[in-house]
C-alpha cells in the first residue's frame, strides 16, 4: 500500500495542473478541484486506517533508498494530520466556491489552492529534511499567491509584512538546514536522528533550539509570531481560515517531528518551551482581547492556542504530546470554522468589525449557533472539543507536577471566553452601534434562512457538526492520538522503517 | 438518566422552530422533559429513599477517565425533585407571565438546556462530568441574563456573571483533577472518592481550595457575591429558577457531596465557616438597604446561600442532616417569592418598594402566598423554614469542633438580619405606605389564577412541609444518610421543646422585628457606613485593569513594524541557541582562513559589496552593490571547482539584476530619510551578531562531524546507478527529483501570482493606486511603516 503514500502530494499538483489548463472554464476549474481534493481525503482516511493497523508506511520516491533518496513517511501523526488538513481544504473550497467574489475574476485561485494542498500534504509526509523545505517553500509561495490575490492596497502592504517574513524564516530554515548537514552529513530525517546521537550534547542542543525558532517563526510562538495578527486578517476570509487551520499547524507538526525524533530527552528543553508555551499563550490572548474586529480577535488566537500545543510538547510525557496532538486536531477544524464563521457575519453584515454590526441573534439565528459552538469550543467549554482538548492537557500537566503552566494555561481559556463573549456579544447582541461610512465596508446582504449563500453556510455547518464529532468520537480519537504520541516517544520504530525496510 | 438529559437537549433544540409557529404554546412543549423526569423519579423514590441507587455507564473518553456515569440516590432525588418539580413550575409560569413576544422559543430553549445541565449535574458520579454540566449550567445562565440583550445593563451583568463563575469553573477543573489524581485507587467516581478515605498532603489541601474556589463563584458567596444582584437582569423566572431554586445551590451542591470526605483536609472548614457566616450577615445586611423587591429577594438569597454552606461545609452529619432541610425549604420559598415578585411586576409594572402601596388589600390571594413562603423564610413556626433552621442550630450546638460557637453567634445574627429583611419584603410589597410617593396600588389589577398557582403551590408546600414533619423527614432524612451515614437518628421537630435552638429562633425573630421597627435609625446607620459595592467596584476595576494592560502589552509587541519583526526573528534565532552552546564552541581540525589567496580576494570583495549596499542611499547603488555579493559568491563557487553552481549563480544574478533595474524606474530614486543612528546602530548589530553566530555554529558544526557526507556517496552511485556523467544532473533530475519537482511548481506557483498581481494592477491603473501601492509595499524594506 506504499504506493498510496505520494497521492496526496502529486495529484493536488497534477489538479493545479489542470485547473490552468482549463483556465477558461470556471465550472471546469471547480470540477476538478472539487473532486481532486475529494479522492485525497478518501486517500488519506485509507492511509490513516493503514498507518493505524499495520504501522508506518514509506515510500522511497525514485526507487533510491533512504539515506540517499527522499523517503516519504506516513506514521499515525503524519496520517491523522492528513486527513484533517484534507477535509479542511475540501470544506474551505466549496465555501470559496460559494462565497461571491472569493474565487471568481481570480486567474490561479483554483491552481495556486492545490498547490498549497499539495505543500501542506508534503510537509506531512517527507521524511526528508531538505524535502521538508521544499515543501515549505511550495506551500509559502502558493499563500503569497492566495494571501495577494485580488490585489487590494492594504492586501498588499500586509501581504508584503507576510511574505518578508517568510522568506527571511526560510532563510534561516536553509541555514539550519546546512548547519545540521554539516554535522551529521545528511538530510534524511531517520538517518539524521541515528548520527545526532553521536554529536556532543552542546551542539544538539543548540540544533534542537535552531530547529524550535526556525519552525517557531511559521507556527507563530513567542516571540516570533508578530507577523501573523498583522497579515491574517487582511486576506479574504477563505483564505484566511485555511492559513489560519494548517498553516501554522504545519509549523508545530514541524516542530513537534524534529524535536522528538532527532533528539534525545537530554538534549530537549522542555522547560524552556513550557515557559514559550506560557507566554505565547498568554501575549496572544491579550492582545486578542484588545481588539474589536472578529478576524483579527480570532487570529491573535490562533498565537495562544499554539501556546497550547507547545505546553502538551513541553512536558515531554505521553499523556502531555497525547493532549498536544489531541488539541491540534480539535483546533484545525474548530479556527478553521470560526474564520469561515467570521466570513458569514462579514457577508451578513458588511464588516467584521464588533460595532458596525450586531443584533444578529434575530436577524440571523443559523449564524448565531454555527458561532456559539465553535466559540465555546475554543474557550474550552464542555461538551465540545475543546474541553476534551484542555482537558488533556490540564490533566498531563498537573500529572507533570508542572502547576504554573497549567495556571497559566486555565487564566488563558477564562481570556479566551471573554473574547468570545465578547463576539457574541457585539456580533448577535448589541444592536449595531457605528453607523459612519466606510470605504471598506460592503453594504450588509439579505441572509435568507441560512445565514448566508448555500454553498457558504453547508460547510461551515459540516464542520461545526465535524467538531461536534470530536468530541462524540473522542474516546477512540484520544486513543489513537495516545498511539501516535508512543510512536513519537519511540522513535526506533520509525528510524527502523525508513532505514531498514 | 443519559436518555433523560438528551432529551431535555432534544426538545430545547426544537424549541426555537416550535417557537416562531405556535407562540407561547412552545412552553407545552418544553415543560415535558421535566414532567418525564418527575415520573422517572417517582418510579424509582421508593428504592432510592430506602437506601439504594440507580447507577448508569457510557464510556465517553476512557484515556482521560471521563465517563458518562450517572447515579441517583436519595440526595440526588431530593436534587432532581427541585430541578424538575421547580423546573416544571417555572415554565408553566413562564406561559402566563411573558406577553407575546417573537423569541419565546429562544427563551423556552434555553430554559430546557438549563434543566438539562442541571439534571446532569446533580445525577453525575464522575467528578470530570460534573464539571461538564457545570459549566453548561454557567453558559446558559450567561444566555439568559442577557436575553434581553438590548439593555447594556443585561449585558454587562450577563459578562460579569460568567467571568466570575467561569474563573471558579476552571479554579475547580485543577481541584477536581488533582483529587481524581489523588485518589486511591485512581477513581473519578464521586461515589467511590468520598467513600475511601482521600490521601493526606499539600496537594490535597491545595485541591480543596481550587474546589472551593469554584463552589463559592457560583454559590455567590463573599467576595464572589455580586454577580448574583446583576444576574436579576434576567426575566424573572429565571431568575426564581436558576439564580434561586436551582443553579446557585451547585456550589451548595458540591460542598455536601465533598464534606463528609473533605471537611477535615486543609483549610475546608475554616473557609466553608468563615466565607459562609461573613456571606449570610453581609448578604442580609445589604438586603436590608434594597428599594427593588428583586434585589431584597437577590440579596436574601446571597445570604442564605451563605447559611447553606456553612451548614454543609462543617461536614458534620447532623449539620449535613439540617442543611439537606434547609436546601428543601430554601428552594420552596425563594423561588415561591420570586414568583410573587413577578406577579407583582406583571401586574403594578413596578418592583419599587417605595411606591408599591396598598397592594395587600388589592391582591389578597398573592400576599398571603407571599406571606407564608416569607414566613417560612425567616423561621417561623410552623414552617419548614423553621424546623431546618432548628437542626441547623442545633447541629452547631452539640458539634465538638472547636469554633462552632463561633459559627452559632454568626448564624443568629444573621438570622435576626433574614428576619428583618422579610418583614422589609413584605411591608415593601404589601403594606400601605401613607407617605409615599407617586404611590402604585390603587388601580392594579388581580392576576390571572394561573400566574400565582405555582407560587402558591411552592408555598403550601413549605407549609405543609413543615406541619406533617414526618412528610418532609421521610424526604430529608435518606438523602443526608446519602451523603454520610449519620452517627444517629435526627428527625425534623415541629415542637422542639425548650431547647437553646428554641431560644435563638425566638431571639432571631424578636431582634428581627425590633430591627425593622427600628428601620429608619438603621437606614440612617447604614448610609452613614457605606462601602456597599466593595467587591463589585473591585471587580471592574480588575476587568478594566486588565483591558488597559492587553492595550498596552499589545501596542507594544504589535507596533506594526517590519524591522521590528525581523529584529525580534534574528535576534532569537542567534542568541537563544548561543546561550546553550556556551563552552562547545570548537574550531575543526585542520580550518584556515583561506584556501587560496583568490578567495581571500573574493571574500573581501563580497564583504565590501555587502557592507557598501546597507550603506548606500541610492536604490540604484545599492541594487548594484548586492550585485557584487551574488557575483562574488558566484567567484567563489568557480574556484571551489563547482562550474554548474556558478553558471547558476551567474545566471540567477543576472536576471535579478535586470529586474530590479526595470522596478527601479517606477520607485523614487533615494531611500526614504534615515532614521536615528542609535537605531541603525542597533540594525548593525543585530546584523553582525548573526552573522558571528551563524559563521561560529557552522565551525562547531563542522567539528562536531563524525561521519562522512552523504554527498560522496551520491557522486559516487551517480554513474554506476544512475547512469550519468554529470553527477550535479544525476541529483537533480534523478536522485532527488521529487525536491526539484517542488521547486518547479515554485516557479510556476510564483508566475501565477504575478501575472494575477499585474492583471489586478492593470484593472485599476487609472486611479493611481498601483505605483503607490508598490511604493508603499517595497517602502517597507526601508521603515516601519508597514500598518
Amino acid at each position: 500500500m506504499s504506493w498510496l503514500v505520494p497521492v496526496p502530494v502529486v495529484l493536488p499538483l497534477i489538479g493545479a495542473a489542470l485547473a490552468v489548463l482549463v483556465g477558461r472554464s470556471r465550472a471546469a476549474q471547480r470540477v476538478i478541484s472539487c473532486v481532486i481534493l475529494t479522492v485525497t481525503l478518501v486517500v488519506s482516511v485509507v492511509i490513516l486506517v493503514e498507518v493505524d493497523s499495520n504501522g508506518a508506511m514509506v515510500a522511497h520516491s525514485g526507487g533510491w533508498p533512504a539515506p540517499l533518496g527522499i523517503s516519504l513517511v506516513a506514521d499515525r501523526l503524519s496520517a491523522i494530520l492528513l486527513v484533517l488538513a484534507s477535509t479542511m481544504l475540501l470544506a474551505v473550497l466549496i465555501y470559496a466556491i460559494g462565497e461571491p467574489g472569493a474565487e471568481r475574476n481570480h486567474v490561479g485561485f483554483q491552481s495556486a489552492y492545490l498547490v498549497l494542498a499539495a505543500g501542506v500534504s508534503a510537509s506531512f509526509l517527507t521524511g526528508d529534511l531538505f524535502n521538508l523545505f521544499v515543501a515549505f517553500e511550495v506551500m509559502l509561495t502558493a499563500s503569497y499567491v492566495l494571501l495577494t490575490l485580488g490585489g487590494r492596497a492594504e492586501q498588499i502592504r500586509s501581504g508584503m509584512t507576510y511574505i518578508v517574513i517568510s522568506l527571511v524564516a526560510s532563510s534561516l530554515f536553509i541555514t539550519a538546514l546546512a548547519l545540521i548537514y554539516a554535522a551529521t552529513g545528511t538530510v534524511n530525517m531517520a538517518h539524521i536522528a541515528e548520527r545526532m546521537a553521536d554529536l556532543p550534547l552542546g551542539i544538539t542542543s543548540a540544533f534542537a533550539l535552531l530547529l524550535i525558532v526556525v519552525f517557531g517563526i511559521k507556527a507563530a510562538l513567542f516571540p516570533l509570531f508578530f507577523w501573523l495578527p498583522d497579515s491574517y486578517p487582511i486576506a479574504p476570509s477563505p483564505i484566511t481560515a485555511v492559513f489560519a487551520g494548517l498553516l501554522t499547524k504545519v509549523g508545530i507538526y514541524a516542530i513537534i517531528r524534529t524535536q522528538t525524533l532527532f533528539f534525545p530527552p537530554e538534549s530537549q528543553h522542555g522547560t524552556l518551551l513550557l515557559v514559550v508555551a506560557a507566554l505565547t499563550m498568554a501575549v496572544g490572548v491579550l492582545g486578542a482581547i484588545a481588539q474589536d474586529d472578529v478576524k483579527r480577535i480570532l487570529s491573535f488566537h490562533i498565537v495562544s492556542q499554539i501556546g497550547y500545543m507547545v505546553m502538551g510538547l513541553g512536558l515531554f510525557t505521553l499523556a502531555g504530546i497525547t493532549g498536544a496532538i489531541f488539541y491540534i486536531v480539535h483546533h484545525i477544524v474548530v479556527k478553521t470554522t470560526l474564520f469561515l464563521v467570521g466570513g458569514l457575519i462579514e457577508h451578513a453584515g458588511g464588516s467584521s468589525r464588533l460595532t458596525r454590526v450586531g443584533g444578529m441573534v434575530r436577524t440571523a439565528p443559523a449564524l448565531a449557533v454555527l458561532f456559539l459552538i465553535p466559540a465555546l469550543s475554543l474557550a474550552g467549554i464542555p461538551p465540545f472539543s475543546g474541553f476534551l482538548a484542555k482537558l488533556a492537557l490540564v490533566d498531563a500537566g498537573l500529572g507533570a507536577s508542572e502547576w504554573a503552566v497549567v495556571a497559566v494555561s486555565l487564566v488563558v481559556s477564562l481570556l479566551t471566553l471573554f473574547s468570545m463573549m465578547k463576539i457574541w456579544a457585539g456580533v448577535f447582541w448589541n444592536p449595531v452601534e457605528d453607523h459612519s461610512d466606510d470605504e471598506y465596508d460592503a453594504p450588509p446582504l439579505p441572509v435568507g434562512r441560512l445565514g448566508g449563500p448555500p454553498f457558504m453556510v453547508l460547510p461551515t455547518a459540516a464542520l461545526v457538526v465535524c467538531s461536534l464529532a470530536i468530541s462524540v468520537g473522542a474516546g477512540p480519537l484520544y486513543d489513537l492520538a495516545e498511539r501516535a504520541a508512543s510512536d513519537l516517544l519511540h522513535p526506533a520504530a520509525y528510524i527502523d522503517q525508513v532505514l531498514r525496510p | 438518566m443519559t436518555g433523560l438529559v438528551l432529551l431535555h437537549a432534544l426538545v430545547a433544540v426544537l424549541a426555537p422552530a416550535v417557537g416562531a409557529r405556535f407562540g407561547k404554546r412552545v412552553f407545552a412543549l418544553t415543560v415535558i422533559p421535566s414532567l418525564a423526569t418527575l415520573v422517572w423519579l417517582a418510579v424509582h423514590l421508593g428504592d432510592v429513599l430506602d437506601g439504594g441507587a440507580v447507577t448508569e455507564t457510557y464510556q465517553w473518553v476512557p484515556g482521560l477517565d471521563l465517563a458518562l456515569s450517572f447515579r441517583l440516590d436519595a440526595f440526588g432525588a431530593l436534587m432532581v425533585l427541585l430541578v424538575s418539580g421547580i423546573g416544571a413550575l417555572v415554565v408553566a409560569y413562564s406561559a402566563w407571565y411573558f406577553p407575546h413576544r417573537p423569541d419565546l422559543g429562544r427563551f423556552a430553549m434555553l430554559l430546557c438546556g438549563f434543566s438539562g445541565a442541571m439534571l446532569g449535574l446533580v445525577l453525575s458520579d464522575n467528578i470530570l462530568l460534573i464539571f461538564v454540566f457545570w459549566e453548561l449550567t454557567s453558559i446558559t445562565s450567561y444566555l439568559l441574563i442577557g436575553f434581553d440583550d438590548t439593555r447594556e445593563s443585561a449585558r454587562k451583568a450577563a459578562l460579569q456573571a460568567i467571568l466570575i463563575t467561569g474563573a471558579g469553573g476552571l479554579a475547580m477543573l485543577a481541584g477536581l483533577v488533582l483529587i481524581g489524581q489523588q485518589s486511591s485507587g485512581g477513581t473519578w467516581s464521586l461515589d467511590e472518592i468520598v467513600h475511601n478515605a482521600p490521601s493526606e498532603g499539600a496537594v490535597m489541601s491545595w485541591a480543596v481550595v481550587l474546589v472551593l474556589a469554584g463552589a463559592f463563584t457560583k454559590s455567590a458567596q463573599v467576595p464572589f457575591h455580586m454577580w448574583l444582584p446583576g444576574a436579576m437582569a434576567a426575566p424573572t423566572p429565571v431568575s426564581a429558577y436558576l439564580h434561586s431554586a436551582t443553579m446557585v445551590k451547585a456550589g451548595v451542591y458540591l460542598i455536601a457531596r465533598l464534606a463528609p470526605a473533605f471537611a477535615d483536609v486543609g483549610l475546608w472548614r475554616e473557609l466553608t465557616a468563615g466565607v459562609g457566616v461573613a456571606t449570610m450577615i453581609w448578604g442580609a445586611y445589604r438586603a436590608l438597604r434594597q428599594h427593588d423587591l428583586k434585589l431584597v429577594l437577590a440579596f436574601g438569597t446571597i445570604s442564605q446561600l451563605g447559611f447553606l454552606v456553612a451548614l454543609f461545609g462543617w461536614g458534620d452529619s447532623k449539620l449535613l442532616f439540617a442543611g439537606t432541610a434547609m436546601l428543601l425549604a430554601h428552594a420552596f420559598f425563594k423561588a415561591a417569592l420570586f414568583m410573587i415578585v413577578g406577579v407583582i411586576d406583571h401586574q403594578a409594572h413596578s418592583r419599587d418598594l417605595r411606591r408599591l402601596s396598598g397592594l395587600g388589600r388589592r391582591l389578597p390571594a398573592t400576599a398571603i402566598i407571599a406571606t407564608l413562603a416569607a414566613a417560612s423564610m425567616a423561621g417561623v413556626p410552623p414552617l419548614l423554614g423553621f424546623m431546618s433552621k432548628e437542626a441547623g442550630f442545633l447541629g452547631f450546638a452539640d458539634s465538638l469542633h472547636s469554633g462552632a460557637d463561633l459559627v452559632l453567634a454568626g448564624l443568629v445574627v444573621g438570622s435576626i438580619l433574614t428576619t428583618a429583611y422579610t418583614a422589609r419584603f413584605l411591608w415593601g410589597a404589601f403594606a400601605v405606605k401613607p407617605g409615599a410617593e407617586d404611590p402604585i396600588g390603587a388601580e392594579v389589577d388581580r392576576p390571572l389564577p394561573p400566574l400565582i398557582i405555582p407560587a402558591g403551590l411552592l408555598a403550601v408546600a413549605s407549609l405543609v412541609g413543615g406541619l406533617y414533619a414526618p412528610l418532609a423527614d421521610e424526604l430529608v432524612r435518606p438523602a443526608a444518610a446519602a451523603l454520610h451515614e449519620p452517627a444517629g437518628e435526627y428527625h425534623l421537630h415541629l415542637w422542639p421543646g425548650f431547647t437553646l435552638p428554641l431560644l435563638l429562633s425566638a431571639v432571631a425573630l424578636m431582634g428581627g422585628l425590633a430591627l425593622f421597627a427600628l428601620r429608619r435609625p438603621v437606614a440612617a446607620l447604614q448610609r452613614k457606613v457605606a462601602v456597599d459595592n466593595g467587591a463589585d467596584d473591585a471587580f471592574f476595576a480588575l476587568y478594566n485593569a486588565t483591558l488597559r494592560a492587553a492595550a498596552r502589552i499589545t501596542r507594544i509587541v504589535q507596533p506594526g513594524s517590519l524591522s521590528f519583526y525581523l529584529s525580534a526573528v534574528l535576534i532569537t534565532f542567534a542568541v537563544v541557541p548561543a546561550i546553550v552552546m556556551m563552552g562547545d564552541w570548537e574550531v575543526p581540525d585542520g580550518a584556515v582562513w583561506a584556501e587560496s589567496p583568490f578567495q581571500a580576494v573574493i571574500g573581501v570583495i563580497v564583504t565590501v559589496g555587502a557592507v557598501g549596499a546597507t550603506l548606500t542611499r541610492r536604490r540604484f547603488a545599492a541594487v548594484l552593490t548586492l550585485g557584487t555579493v551574488g557575483y562574488g559568491v558566484a567567484m567563489l563557487f568557480v574556484v571551489q571547482g563547482a562550474p554548474d553552481l556558478a553558471l547558476t549563480q551567474f545566471l540567477i544574478e543576472t536576471v535579478v539584476l535586470v529586474l530590479f533595474l526595470m522596478v527601479l524606474r517606477r520607485l523614487p530614486e533615494r531611500f526614504a530619510p534615515r532614521r536615528t543612528s542609535s537605531l541603525r546602530a542597533a540594525h548593525a548589530l543585530v546584523a553582525l551578531g548573526v552573522g558571528a553566530f551563524v559563521f561560529a555554529m557552522a565551525l562547531a558544526s563542522l567539528a562536531a562531524r563524525t561521519e562522512r557526507p552523504l554527498g560522496h556517496e551520491m557522486s559516487e552511485v551517480a554513474y554506476a546507478e544512475g547512469g550519468g556523467r554529470n553527477a550535479v544532473n544525476v541529483i537533480l533530475a534523478d536522485i532527488r527529483a521529487f525536491d526539484t519537482m517542488g521547486e518547479i511548481v515554485v516557479i510556476a506557483v510564483a508566475a501565477i501570482g504575478t501575472a494575477a498581481l499585474v492583471r489586478a494592477g492593470r484593472a485599476r491603473r487609472d486611479d493611481e493606486a498601483v505605483p503607490d501601492e508598490i511604493r508603499a509595499g517595497v517602502g517597507v524594506d526601508d521603515g516601519g511603516d508597514g500598518r
